[in-house]
């Protein structure tokens, strides 16, 4: 019998690409993103799904790599703020990655 | 502060993405995730906005996947725009080949196969003969069924007497 393709889903009108990421959740952020942003093609969520994918991608791996200089196992929120500033090209995430309160600092009396 | 969760990716989602690159042995904290969650949110709010500028740049008003992937190209995520090249054709030829149904149409289901016939089985025990229900009490074996325990006729003996 034949199997369905990899974008299948994609085709009969599902909800989310063949990456899983949902298109309409994403047509939402990119609708907050600004006053005059009014139009969106059909296909611009589903080209975000894919870029949303090697993003995470990306920023995973440059995170682990901070992991692994602690000489630890487990990622953490400070591992992914250091590779955001290590990386030029995610300047844009400075402000979110140092505004972010640290719930492991101790609280001030 | 509570956080709306239709701001960001689910969590599942993404965690599912990151486990491809990292390995087995990896753990990932919670904190990670979120963080991950809202630069993921952060991302596509920076180049929607560069995309939707070059809309209004160009008199345009809907932001296409040419801006999306342009944007990108213009900020720094140049070495993303060839794998979306790739993904954005590849969906098309999908779209071009097999289209999606526009409505659903309603034709008649196709009868139903008919049914195979068994083969013949060695030792099948064929069905009892018919029966002529009109001489069925006359039948020997039913009527040695039904005189057998009350046995005083066919012959001599005794009728049974309920009264006597």
């Amino acid at each position: 019998m034949r199997q369905p393709g990899a974008y299948s889903n994609l085709l009969s009108g599902g909800k989310t690409g063949p990456h899983s990421l949902p298109l309409a959740r994403i047509k939402k952020i990119m609708k907050k993103s600004g006053e005059d942003v009014k139009m969106i093609s059909g296909e611009a969520p589903i080209v975000f799904s894919k870029a949303c994918e090697l993003f995470i991608e990306e920023l995973t791996k440059r995170a682990w790599a901070m992991t692994l200089q602690r000489k630890t196992r487990t990622m953490h929120k400070e591992d992914v703020a250091a590779a955001v500033m290590e990386t030029d090209i995610f300047d844009f995430l400075v402000g979110l990655v140092s505004h972010t309160p640290n719930p492991s600092a101790p609280l001030e009396s | 502060m509570k956080r709306d969760p239709d701001q960001y990716m689910p969590i599942a989602t993404l965690t599912r993405i990151m486990r491809c690159v990292l390995p087995d042995h990896a753990k990932v904290a919670d904190d990670a995730k979120e963080t991950i969650q809202e630069c993921v949110s952060e991302f596509i709010s920076f180049i929607t906005n560069e995309a939707n500028e070059r809309c209004h740049r160009e008199y345009r008003r809907t932001v296409t996947p040419n801006d999306v992937v342009a944007a990108m190209e213009g900020l720094g995520f140049g070495n993303y725009v060839e794998p979306l090249t790739v993904f954005i054709n590849k969906h098309r030829a999908q779209q071009d080949c097999c289209p999606p149904p526009r409505q659903a149409t309603h034709q008649p289901l196709p009868p139903p196969p008919q049914m195979a016939r068994l083969p013949a089985v060695d030792g099948y025990v064929p069905s009892p003969p018919a029966v002529d229900v009109a001489n069925y009490l006359e039948m020997p074996q039913m009527r040695d069924y039904f005189v057998g325990p009350y046995r005083g006729g066919g012959g001599g003996g005794e009728q049974f007497d309920p009264f006597k």
